[in-house]
């Protein structure tokens, strides 16, 4: 890497030279995309590109309506910041809405107000009930379920998720209690992300836990790209901000109650960073000191913006080209066209790679010179060389399905072969695009 | 020459004018046949939807909602559908769907109050909770593989745990208790289900319009849950000959807010609360939704008030002298009961589609008599309710109340016999004895062969399979009232199956009791029936089994102290380890045997640290460290009774007790 770095600085001052600058950055991106082992790229390669949140109140019984409350909360809050029902699960323990004691059928509130109904008119709740267990809350998170368990209780992220963990409920020393009879313990959550990121589950975890003493529950937890916050340190309780005398119990949790009037400000197009999140909870407020565990994060806090998790909003690389071979391509069966998506991702990879490589900071100058000469070299040399890049790209792929070949697969090696050339007229297409692209994202 | 050519061209001009009046023709004749065979498989998917208001003797309103979606036999690809849900459709295809029902249920249906065999209260009363059966186009040797999987992806679909109908020990196989010939129906029901909006959304969703237009408008959530009664049903027929129907039934009874429209014309409490659709829902309708085939509201009028309005002389239009209607209705028609010596019912109908964004319209009644009339009776009513006490046993109980039955079977004479089928599904925990069974008619013994003509029972197995009963009772017409009780045993659950909250009591299922001898329907009569082409009418004509289901039960179980066995089991192993480890400790030593073996160890290590404390160890006994080696063996075997061992035996006992004691307060 730092060869290329000085290859860089040392050759950009000939068009030519960038040229090939370019060329070997994504012949290397090429190459190690597909380095790991696994057939799934390493998360830290993968674009962040869905979100997901699972949001779970493990309180049964009207007195606990505030934990209710506090998921609903977040409910409400993530799926107006953008993230779909079906990439939220949500697990509800006990059913308030439509309690006998609820004086207002099917509504929930967070505030004596009432201003906000935050059961609201469509909502979708996965897991309720005696379905909430520690059994099924893990079961979700690893994804390990009976064959018959239907989408819309799985999640179903991958290594390019950042997922969204909110938890509310009773807790503990390095416990938190489900519907008062089962316990979470520190090492079960620690194991579950230990598995979820071995599996490629998630590429950011952030969980949210307000209990008490929620610090103790991240003890354990190992993982990296893990990031966990609770509502109190050891030793101090989670306190309930204030009572309805309507509704007749307590409504909301402090720290959730702090953390929605953080999120009421915002829209979906802020910029406001979880830094700023953190940074604004106040320990009188809250009566206890909202702790953050950071150390498994590599982000600087201050730099992620709170929608990255809490809602769903991505960075898009534009292309102009439009993948019209891949639809209009007649008798290809689907096996192909799982491949060729494939390849469409990894080409998106090695672009994001590209894209990270550049964008180290010291060789700003050196974009904005690339700039102008990829708009005057656009039509002519490129797509030659793009095609070549190709080439080696489809040999790494080739080599991956190789390596797992088996009989059946070698009987459709000559039809993958067409594939792969498809692949490469469509890296052909949008090839002199991409560094417009490229350049535009920068 | 030029002759060839003219007449080449009046050639070319007569073929140019042929072959245009057979392109006109073509077009005109050939391609709309041709385009209608393509319309009409799109068009036959019909959505209809209606909704009927009917005021209740009680001061209540009953609301029926009432959605039916048709999709005819699909072509060869034909999985795409205009208006059906594909969600549903891929259920019936996947599983091969015969006949579904599922349904959603909060409150009682009132029998008495609210009607007892009228076609809509037949159709519409649901036990509590989550009921669910269905029939397959399966052989028998895989339904039950199938309904574990429905019951996954219903619950999936409709956002409730109706995957806990998945265990064995949760649904049964009725064979005639349930419907007349049902060999490969499954049955399951969860009584404590929780319904709520998350159930309604995604049911709300199967519907073309949603709730964004036409009569779904109405559902505003607080007002329906507000109700006392609220049932959402759905419902699937599936054949390959006329397709797949589903229909979407959402049945609520609410109580209209008195203190708006009551006060202003009567302040007594005998007249009916007036209401309307704003009064009620807190929405109004706003045209019909337009992917509709017909948006209709009915406006019913029970055929006992219809009768007291007859006594008041005043005729059915929507002005009269005993109630004003705040909308005229389109149409007007009396429906009758099949049985002749009842009185019509009066049914307005109101085209939704006549209403608009800016003409909403909001049907209600205001009433200016009192009147007071009773709904339709069931043959007899049952209930159902548990004796005993205590935590080991109990006996469930059926009674029977005949209440009209001179109205049901016109042969009144005394060979007349009423027939009653009983269906009940009982956990296993709950262990019935069936041999127990003790029927009682107007309080004396019956011998259980004269009143039970058919019997199956399959008792229930541990943690295997429910215990399912299904009696058909023949009564006598004179009969007064009747019971019928079984004893049972309380079973114990395995400490993990007990639920989060299993102080509340577990809860066995509705029983259904069927009257096979007596068929609801209505059929029309007069004034213009053949324009109400409602879907929902026909659905009154068909002749439905009068039934009823009882009461869920509610069983206390012994409950474990959840936290109590954790206690005692810790205090007590903390007791014996220590009492026993130590002593163990104790006779089990062998001082001397110990000192040589440290003593060799001791002299092998020849490290400064050992060394020292060996030295420091012997000048503070003032002894040699050699002359231990020597006197050690002999101590050992007197030192087994010694007063040293008695002490410590004490020390061990009072420290456990002190510990036992003491410590275990804090």
């Amino acid at each position: 890497m730092a060869f290329d770095i000085q290859g860089t600085s040392l050759s950009w001052s000939s068009p030519q030279a960038a040229r090939q600058l370019v060329f070997l950055l994504l012949v290397m991106g090429a190459v190690l995309t597909p380095s790991s082992p696994s057939d799934i790229p390493s998360s830290s390669s993968t674009m962040h590109n869905n979100n997901w949140a699972v949001l779970v109140c493990t309180s049964r019984f009207w007195f606990n309506y505030r934990h209710m409350a506090n998921t609903l909360s977040l409910y409400r809050t993530v799926k107006r910041l953008g993230i779909p029902d079906e990439r939220i699960i949500l697990m509800l323990a006990d059913d308030m809405a439509c309690n006998a004691r609820n004086t207002y059928p099917a509504q929930v509130f967070n505030n004596e107000n009432h201003q906000l109904n935050l059961y609201g008119d469509n909502v979708e709740v996965d897991y309720r009930g005696y379905e909430v267990t520690v059994e099924n809350f893990l079961r979700v998170l690893i994804g390990r379920h009976e064959s018959a368990v239907p989408r819309s209780k799985r999640l179903l992220s991958d290594e390019g998720s950042h997922v969204l963990l909110y938890m509310s409920g009773h807790g503990g020393d390095e416990f938190l209690k489900f519907q008062d009879s089962e316990e979470l313990q520190s090492h079960d959550l620690s194991d579950v992300v230990k598995q979820m990121k071995e599996k490629h589950r998630f590429k950011e975890l952030l969980i949210m836990v307000d209990t008490c003493q929620a610090a103790t529950l991240f003890s354990q937890l190992h993982s990296p790209g893990v990031l966990a916050i609770g509502s109190s340190m050891k030793g101090q309780n989670a306190y309930s901000h204030h009572l309805d005398s309507d509704i007749g119990v307590s409504v909301v949790d402090r720290f959730t109650f702090y953390t929605l009037a953080f999120f009421e400000k915002l829209n979906m197009y802020s910029n406001a960073s979880l830094g700023s999140l953190f940074n604004s909870y106040n320990p009188n407020l809250l009566m206890s000191t909202a702790f953050c565990r950071m150390d498994l994060y590599q982000r600087p806090l201050h730099e992620v913006p709170v929608t990255n998790f809490f809602g769903s909003v991505m960075k898009t690389i534009h292309t102009e080209s439009s993948y019209k071979l891949v639809s209009s391509a007649p008798g290809v069966e689907s096996s192909h066209d799982l491949h060729s998506v494939g390849a469409d991702r990894l080409t998106l990879e090695a672009e994001a790679d590209v894209v990270k490589q550049i964008d180290s900071p010291e060789k700003r100058a050196v974009k904005i010179k690339r700039k102008k000469f990829d708009q005057q070299s656009l039509g002519d040399g490129n797509g030659h060389q793009q095609t070549k890049s190709n080439k080696s790209l489809v040999k790494v792929i080739k080599g991956r399905e190789d390596a797992e070949a088996s009989p059946f697969s070698k009987a459709l090696l000559t039809r993958k072969l067409f594939t792969f050339s498809k692949i490469s007229l469509i890296m052909e297409l949008f090839g002199g695009k991409f560094f417009r692209t490229t350049c535009m994202i920068l | 020459m030029a002759e060839l050519r003219r007449r080449f061209s009046t050639f070319v001009s007569v073929f140019i004018i042929f072959f245009f009046f057979f392109f006109v023709f073509f077009s005109a004749i050939v391609l709309p046949t041709l385009a209608s065979v393509g319309d009409l498989v799109e068009l036959e998917e019909e959505f209809t939807e209606e909704l009927l208001l009917k005021p209740l003797p009680d001061r209540k309103v009953l609301a029926h909602f009432h959605f039916e979606i048709l999709a005819p036999p699909s072509p060869v690809n034909g999985r795409h559908h205009h208006l059906f849900p594909k969600a549903i459709a891929q259920l019936v295809h996947k599983f091969q769907i015969r006949e579904l029902e599922l349904s959603f249920t909060q409150g009682r249906w009132n029998y008495e109050r609210w009607g007892g065999s009228d076609p809509l209260s037949m159709a519409n009363a649901k036990p509590p909770g989550v009921e669910l059966w269905a029939t397959f186009h399966r052989p028998e040797s895989e339904i039950d593989h199938t309904w574990k999987n429905l019951t996954h992806a219903l619950s999936g679909l409709f956002c409730s745990s109706i995957n806990f109908l998945e265990s064995s020990t949760a649904f049964s196989a009725p064979h005639w208790g349930f419907q007349p010939n049902s060999s490969v129906l499954r049955y399951g029901a969860l009584p404590r289900e929780a319904v709520c909006t998350e159930n309604l959304t995604p049911w709300l969703k199967l519907l073309p319009c949603r709730d964004r237009a036409g009569v779904a408008l109405l559902l505003n959530r607080p007002s329906i849950y507000r109700g006392h009664y609220h049932s959402q049903k759905l419902r699937l027929i599936s054949s390959k000959l006329t397709g797949v129907k589903l229909e979407q039934t959402l049945t609520i009874v609410l109580h209209p807010s008195v203190e708006r429209y009551g006060l202003d014309s009567f302040s007594d409490g005998s007249t009916q609360p007036s209401w309307s659709l704003n009064s009620l829902f807190k929405q109004q309708l706003m045209g019909k939704c337009a992917l509709a085939k017909d948006s209709r509201v009915l406006f019913e009028l029970e055929h006992d008030l219809a009768s007291q309005i007859d006594e008041t002389e005043s005729d059915y239009t929507w002005r009269n002298a005993a109630f004003e209607l705040s909308t005229m209705p389109d149409r007007v028609a009396r429906v009758m009961k099949s049985l002749p010596n009842q009185d019509s019912s009066v049914l307005y109908g109101f085209e939704v589609s006549k209403s608009s964004d800016s003409m909403p319209m909001d049907v209600g009644i205001k009433w200016k008599l009192p009147l007071i009339w009773s709904s339709s009776h069931a043959p007899v009513y049952a209930s159902r309710f548990l004796m005993g006490s205590g935590n080991e046993r109990g006996s469930i109980a059926i009674t029977f109340q005949s209440s009209h039955l001179d109205e049901w079977l016109s042969t009144g004479s005394d060979g007349c016999a009423v027939h009653a089928v009983v269906f009940q599904v009982v956990p296993w925990y709950v262990k019935v004895y069936y041999h127990t069974l003790n029927i009682f008619m107007d309080g004396k013994r019956q011998t259980i062969s004269d009143v039970v003509k058919r019997m199956k029972i399959s008792p229930s197995e541990d943690k295997l399979s429910p215990g399912t009963m299904e009696l058909m009772l023949e009564f006598p017409c004179d009969m007064q009232s009747a019971t019928l009780t079984l004893d049972f045993d309380k079973g114990f659950l395995h400490v993990d199956e007990y639920p989060p909250d299993a102080n509340q009591g577990f809860d066995i299922p509705s029983a259904l009791i069927t009257y096979p001898d007596c068929y609801s329907s209505r059929s029309y009569q007069t004034v213009d029936t053949s324009h109400f082409k409602s879907s929902l009418l026909p659905k009154f004509k068909e002749g439905n089994l009068v039934q009823s289901y009882t009461e869920v039960l509610l069983v206390p179980l012994t409950t474990p102290d959840f936290s109590m066995p954790y206690n005692v089991i810790t205090f007590t192993c903390t007791i014996l380890a220590l009492y026993f480890g130590s002593m163990l400790n104790v006779l089990r030593r062998r001082v001397g045997e110990e000192e040589r073996l440290s003593k060799s160890k001791a002299s092998e290590r020849r490290g400064l640290i050992p060394l020292l404390l060996l030295k420091l160890s012997s000048k503070l006994r003032g002894k040699r460290p050699e002359t231990m080696q020597h006197s050690s063996p002999l101590p050992s075997s007197s030192s087994f009774f010694g007063p040293k061992l008695f002490i410590k035996v004490v020390l061990v006992a009072v420290l456990a007790i002190f510990w036992n004691y003491y410590l275990k307060d804090s």
